[in-house]
């Protein structure tokens, strides 16, 4: 493997799960603010399902996206099975549960200190949900980069869903097991040395980013 | 106070740029022709398949060849569920049954190679030199016996397929005995497996040559015997969304130019000669009953 190829197999990885953690979260945190708010029994039963639903076996829903895109099955008139765009969909939905599960258990936190008050001070229940959202965007980032870790580090869901093509959809777990199948552990070990590297210094520059906030 | 408002436009935004990007990447591949080819892990991880399909780029600008890389048996149902346009494969027993279930049209046969059972130098259960069905008795034998192990893929794959008519032949049934270990992984992985396990397992030639060094307890011990052969074929599946370019990639590696590729893999791979390939179809056509 040439070093392009591996520069471009890291930012491949970096686009495709980055835009899942974003579309994962333009649904998720509202999804969990609203979970919140509303603390009735249906949504404590959500929250647990949320809570289990993150034990899903990455290639389980890589399989089950898979049948969904087949060019047989319900969507594959819209034929993305095998391009990135399947893989940050797979990804977005595998790191839901994640964002929902780690946003709620922050605003129940969150929402004895600032939501109460909030409140007590007239505002709406989305207004001081928004603001318990805001006062926790510190550790609202966290959470995104967590689920981020947990979208980069997957291999069911590209594998399934992306085909390992190379070029196109290899990305770097996937790289890496494509090594391993190989033989050539040295190559497969450098590239994980990468990706740990690689998540290291996102954890860095996220902590020392949400430290400005 | 923060306005509700606010949180969302910070949440659209971060969609838009998620949708920019997956967008972008999509349009990397776009306007030209894609051939999606579902083919066999030995094919792909000795290298065969990137320089041919390097080499057939060149010739066909604008085409873009896609491999996905899975066994033989997975590689056939993802043909069945109209998700690849060519296959490349070798198990003509699966090979057979897809063609009759009307999956897979026209094929060619571009490349063989052997089989062979490798396994720890001291040979406990004495088979080296035996013809393969013989050896397999043997292996069963000395494994009842506590001697000897078998790793098996256990995958469906080819060469998996291939050993289980080993074991057919061989009137036995390895199933379930504790001696017998299936690891449901490609061949390097087994390979190492047995390594460590100081077994016997079956490998194609290709795979065994690539990681021969690094496999110091395993040696081949059986090459010899028609059962061994190992065909690779191209099939075009009929239910394909890139017939031409299909036609066009098959042709190309049976074609001169292609044969020549495969010929620099040698002893790997061995192409395809004009007095090889009547003989290849005839034994073709004993694999898939055996």
């Amino acid at each position: 493997m040439t070093f392009d190829e591996v520069v471009a197999i890291i930012v491949r990885s970096l686009m495709i799960s980055g835009s899942a953690t974003a579309l994962a979260s333009v649904w998720s945190i509202p999804t969990a603010m609203k979970l919140v708010m509303s603390d009735s029994r249906a949504s404590r039963v959500l929250i647990d399902v949320s809570n289990a639903l993150t034990s899903m076996p990455t290639v389980i829903l890589g399989l089950i996206l898979y049948l969904v895109l087949s060019r047989s099955g319900p969507l594959g008139s819209l034929g993305i099975l095998y391009t990135p765009i399947a893989i940050t969909i797979g990804q977005s939905l595998l790191i839901t549960p994640y964002i929902i599960s780690l946003t709620v258990s922050l605003l129940f936190e969150k929402r004895r200190e600032v939501w109460e008050t909030a409140l007590s001070l007239g505002a709406t229940r989305w207004q001081a949900a928004a603001t318990a959202v805001r006062e926790g965007a510190a550790q609202l980032i966290t959470v995104m980069l967590i689920a981020f870790n947990r979208a980069i580090g997957e291999l069911g869901v590209a594998l399934m869903l992306g085909g390992n093509i190379k070029g196109f959809t290899r990305v770097m777990t996937t790289a890496i097991a494509l090594e391993v199948s190989r033989g050539d552990f040295s190559l497969a070990l450098t590239m994980g040395g990468a990706l740990l590297t690689l998540t290291m210094l996102i954890a860095i520059t996220t902590r020392l980013v949400s430290k400005i906030l | 106070m923060t306005q509700p408002h606010r949180l969302f436009i910070t949440l659209t935004l971060l969609a838009l740029i998620a949708v920019g990007a997956v967008i972008y990447q999509q349009y990397l591949t776009q306007g030209s022709q894609v051939l999606r080819v579902a083919t066999t892990t030995s094919l792909y991880a000795t290298g065969l398949l990137d320089a041919l399909g390097e080499a057939f780029r060149k010739s066909h600008p604008g085409a873009v060849v896609q491999f996905i890389a899975v066994g033989t048996g997975e590689a056939l149902r993802r043909a069945e569920m109209g998700d690849a346009d060519l296959v490349l494969v070798h198990a003509p027993a699966l090979e057979a049954e897809y063609i009759a279930k009307g999956v897979l049209g026209e094929g060619v046969i571009f490349a063989y190679n052997y089989f062979m059972i490798v396994g720890p130098s001291e040979d406990p259960a004495h088979i080296a030199g035996k013809d393969p069905v013989a050896a397999v008795r043997e292996i069963y034998r000395a494994g009842e016996l506590g001697y000897a192990f078998f790793v098996s893929r256990g995958d469906e794959s080819g060469t998996h397929v291939r050993e289980m008519t080993l074991w057919r032949l061989a009137g036995l049934e390895p199933d379930g005995k504790s001696w017998y270990l299936e690891t449901g992984s490609g061949m390097a992985e087994t390979l190492r497996v047995a390594n460590e396990r100081r077994a016997y397992t079956l490998t194609d030639v290709g795979t065994w040559l690539k990681l021969e060094k690094e496999l110091k307890e395993l040696q081949p011990l059986v090459a010899e015997g028609d059962i061994l052969l190992n065909i690779y074929s191209a099939y075009i599946v009929n239910q394909n969304k890139n017939n031409e370019l299909a036609r066009l990639f098959m042709e190309f590696i049976t074609s001169e130019e292609g044969q020549e590729i495969i010929r620099e893999f040698l002893p790997m791979f061995r192409p395809i000669g004009q007095d090889t390939i009547e003989e290849l179809r005839q034994r073709w056509e004993w694999l898939k009953e055996v």
